[in-house]
């Protein structure tokens, strides 16, 4: 499934940003249509693509979507130097 | 991790037994094992590592913690990594791998080569994919600072 909903969360010593629920699904349909509008150029970057490497362009176009949907339950928070970062997809 | 496995690699800890004796001794353990028992161990010392007994746990998160104090980084205050990577996002990148180029496949060889990494990415193929990630999914390794330095990392899957 592909995710829905990010948590963005910065701080530092000088400012405390609210932890930010960014609701992607969102996102997605406004996404739709600017990809509908570049759809041109996308499918002149497939096919370049899929010749460069030799592989098919519904692969390609396959394998990124698997990448997308496999990002949710990322979770990444560090912490240094009294900064603090955590970004998490649900 | 069964106590066999357990044993050894504590006993290469402790240095009792050498990386090759304690490679041929969890080789011995999985008579149908075709992998050398060495290839996720980790040198640094204080580290273990190494496959499972075989179960399949199918963990979901590939999870990397690191704590680091002031005197490791010079930075002010503690310095804290928590990683936690799907499973999933892991088999989807060396899909990804896949799309990139040849010519490029053999560069990254010769550059990680170079900084000591002995990866070659263009074997990495589809059909031993599935093979990877599983051996994955039993890596552990921990490593703790010694003299002083309070330095902990923690790669593990669950």
């Amino acid at each position: 499934m592909i995710p829905n909903i990010a948590v963005l969360e910065i701080e530092n010593p000088h400012y405390h940003m609210p932890r930010l629920w960014l609701p992607l699904f969102l996102l997605w349909i406004p996404l739709a249509l600017v990809l509908i509008l570049i759809s041109p150029l996308l499918l002149i970057a497939l096919l370049a693509l899929a010749m460069l490497t030799g592989v098919s362009p519904w692969r390609i176009v396959a394998l990124f979507w698997n990448v997308l949907s496999s990002l949710s339950g990322t979770h990444v928070h560090v912490t240094a130097n009294g900064n603090k970062v955590l970004v998490r997809i649900l | 991790m069964n106590e066999n496995r357990r044993q050894i690699l504590e006993m290469l800890a402790a240095g009792k037994i050498t990386a090759d004796e304690a490679e041929r001794l969890l080789a011995a353990l999985e008579p149908d094992s075709t992998a050398s028992a060495g290839d996720f161990t980790g040198n640094t010392a204080g580290s273990h590592g190494g496959r499972g007994a075989g179960v399949k746990t199918h963990a979901k998160y590939l999870r990397v913690l690191v704590e680091a104090d002031e005197k490791m980084t010079g930075m002010k205050g503690p310095t804290t990594v928590n990683v936690r990577v799907p499973m999933q996002l892991l088999r989807a990148g060396v899909r990804l791998a896949s799309l990139i180029p040849v010519q490029a496949q053999e560069q990254l060889d010769e550059a990680l080569n170079r900084h000591g990494v002995p990866l070659t990415v263009s074997q990495i193929k589809p059909e031993n994919l599935e093979e990877l990630i599983d051996h994955l999914e039993d890596l552990t390794v921990d490593v703790d600072g010694k003299d002083g330095n309070a330095t902990k990392v923690r790669v593990f899957c669950e």
